[in-house]
């Protein structure tokens, strides 16, 4: 019995303190928390990710090294915090945003990624040099770690749930929790091709992506695995 | 062209039906269409309804009216070959310069890239949803900060790399019939390079610029004006020329005058391009012309125009003085007109009797009036004289080697007589050619 109420290991719960209880102390702690995040990344950027040293970011930051480490672990947990605050920011503008709800399937999906990579535009080089070290099983950073769990379900359920509603009109057949891991895959596809596109703006990403969404689809509008 | 074994398919036939299934993502434009063709049965009505319901006037003409370098490829093919299938040669013709509808959300994204921000961040109002289809993308309304009301036309993304990758390929297909002569290498690189300019709408914002100069003496011509600062290679923003299309315009019943009116000043911008600019829209057709209650005229849609060296005046000349009858190197210098010098005489000549056949019907020798054409009637007065006239083409075309410049503006005169015919306007067409040929304007 005792085994069931063990509490999880402190590494699944640093995500859950991303969102600080209201009140001006924490008001500041979080805008410390952006400014670390802002140096990093900026640093991660110029510098690369695996050169940028915490004191550099710390100075960059404009605090004391001992005081980063109040906030944040290790590196990559200041790329993990990158991670989920891209996707916090697209759930809410989904969630805000009525028309993109009601679009047809294939562009919500669109729309969901091209918020992504829109986002994660400014950061493509330090992206670019971390994104193959991450898909390593022993990384942190790796969408199948340990310590990216609660973000990878947490990006699961949304798309699960847009999913869900396509389902539910009739729009295509039922695809499940499949559906959203499959799409998390071509997700990951997609930034790797994002990665690779020296097109003009990235031209030939939207391309793909568009006609592959086109035609997934269609096929699954004609039955799922049944055409 | 024709099927000559007379069998269901050839070999190329079937050949094309295989290589049409295996297309799918790699990014080519016309295995785009072609899978289009097989999967979208279900989703072009869809499609439709979703264009329609969003737009106005123009956009079923504009479809229905559209062609492109695709089609002209078509087109050029089969006038200029029989290496096609037919069903190869229907479907290539169907494959008009349409591209993909794009959603709003890629239209936006696709703004973004060309111009590096998103549209409500350029135009204090920008309609999401496309009011026409366009060459290879699709036209949006949209107010600018000045508040000038505008149009945008995007591209779809990419579209420059997937015709390059067409073009490869057909470069390779074509290679057999390039060695027998059925299709020259020339042919071939008049058709890619009216393809990738198409995709070039800096190109086109120049084509607009140049046309807007050149008919400005024309005052109930409009060309839209180019934003300069809001246009790239792939999204073009110009004035928003008002207007509708000549099929919605004659749906209010227009007076006899008002549409003699129109037809005079088709038939003298059309005067004006041919003689004086010498530029011309690659094809002539109705979706190209926005058509005013009081008269005036829109001309929109530049991204495929054609320089001529042609001089349609000295044609004219020897078409009325029948000049080839006169001396063999009179007779020389008209068929090279025709023909391009590298037709041999012999056998350019064989196509005479059929000319002067035509001739007598539509430049009756000695005429000293004025063609006065009433193009409401002539179709359907003259269909032996038309008949005569498709043979003679015909004829021209089934030679190889034929001037490409002679079957432009051939197939120009076409389109600007089909619009004419439309409007059944009756018009005094030499009057209108000397008025032209007489004016004064200096030339941008």
């Amino acid at each position: 019995m005792k085994a069931k109420t063990h509490p999880a290991p402190a590494r699944w719960r640093t995500a859950k303190k991303t969102r600080p209880p209201r009140g001006k102390r924490s008001e500041n702690k979080e805008k410390t928390r952006q400014a670390i995040l802002r140096a990093a990344l900026e640093l991660f950027a110029s510098q690369g990710f695996y050169r940028t040293t915490t004191k550099a970011v710390s100075r960059k930051a404009g605090i004391a090294e001992g005081t980063l480490f109040n906030y944040f672990k290790t590196k990559e947990d200041l790329a993990l915090c990158f991670f989920e605050r891209e996707l916090d920011d697209v759930i809410q503008w989904y969630e805000h945003d009525s028309r993109i709800q009601t679009a047809a399937l294939p562009e919500q999906l669109f729309a969901i990624i091209h918020r992504f990579l829109d986002r994660l535009a400014p950061y493509e080089e330090f992206i670019g040099a971390v994104y193959l070290r991450t898909l390593a099983p022993t990384s942190k950073l790796s969408p199948w770690s340990l310590q990216t769990k609660e973000r990878s379900l947490r990006y699961l359920r949304f798309i699960r749930g847009i999913l869900a509603k396509a389902e539910d009109a009739g729009d295509i057949p039922q695809v499940g929790d499949f559906g959203a891991h499959a799409f998390g895959l071509f997700h990951l596809a997609m930034l790797t091709y994002w990665l690779q596109d020296r097109s003009p703006g990235k031209g030939r990403t939207l391309a793909l992506l568009d006609r592959c969404l086109n035609l997934g689809g269609h096929f699954l509008k004609k039955g799922g695995w049944e055409w | 062209m024709v099927n000559q074994n007379g069998q269901g398919g050839s070999a190329l036939g079937r050949g094309y039906r295989i290589g049409k299934l295996g297309v799918s993502l790699m990014g080519s434009y016309l295995g785009y269409q072609a899978q289009n063709l097989l999967l979208g049965k279900e989703s072009q009505p869809q499609r439709r309804a979703h264009f329609q319901q969003a737009a106005s006037r123009r956009v079923r003409d504009e479809l229905g009216a559209l062609k492109g370098p695709a089609m002209k490829f078509g087109q050029m093919l089969s006038m200029q070959t029989s290496f096609l299938p037919e069903e190869a040669l229907q479907e290539l013709a169907e494959l008009q310069m349409r591209a993909p509808a794009m959603h709003a959300t890629l239209a936006r994204a696709q703004f973004k890239s060309a111009l590096g921000k998103y549209p409500e961040e350029m135009f204090r109002e920008f309609d999401a949803e496309p009011f026409a289809a366009a060459s290879l993308g699709q036209v949006h309304r949209a107010i600018t900060f000045k508040g000038e009301k505008v149009a945008v036309k995007i591209q779809y993304p990419a579209i420059r790399s997937a015709i390059e990758n067409d073009l490869t390929l057909l470069r390779s297909a074509t290679l057999p019939t390039r060695l027998t002569g059925h299709v020259s290498t020339a042919v071939l690189d008049e058709i890619a390079r009216g393809l990738l300019e198409e995709t070039d709408y800096l190109h086109e914002a120049k084509n607009l610029e140049y046309f807007r100069a050149g008919l400005g003496g024309l005052p109930y011509i409009t060309v839209p004006r180019v934003y300069r600062e809001l246009t790239t290679e792939r999204v073009l923003t110009m004035s928003y020329v008002e207007g509708e299309s000549l099929s919605n315009w004659l749906k209010r019943n227009p007076a006899r005058d008002l549409r003699n009116l129109v037809g005079v000043r088709l038939c003298e911008a059309y005067e004006t391009q041919v003689q004086r600019l010498k530029v011309l829209h690659a094809d002539q057709h109705p979706g190209n012309y926005l058509f005013q209650p009081d008269g005036r005229i829109g001309l929109v849609d530049f991204g495929c125009v054609k320089r001529i060296t042609y001089d349609i005046v000295e044609l004219r000349r020897c078409y009325d003085q029948r000049s080839w009858r006169q001396s063999e190197a009179a007779a020389r210098y008209f068929l090279a007109m025709v023909y391009g010098k590298s037709v041999p005489y012999r056998r350019a000549r064989k196509i005479l009797p059929l000319l002067e056949q035509w001739l007598d019907t539509y430049r009756p020798i000695g005429r000293t009036a004025d063609i006065v054409i009433d193009f409401g009637n002539r179709s359907r007065l003259n269909p032996a004289a038309k008949e005569i006239k498709r043979q003679y083409q015909r004829q021209i075309l089934q030679d190889k080697l034929i001037d490409p410049e002679y079957v432009f503006v051939v197939r120009a005169d076409m389109g600007i007589n089909h619009l004419l015919s439309e409007l059944g306007a009756t018009v005094n067409v030499s009057e209108i050619a000397r008025r032209v040929s007489a004016m004064p304007a200096p030339l941008p």
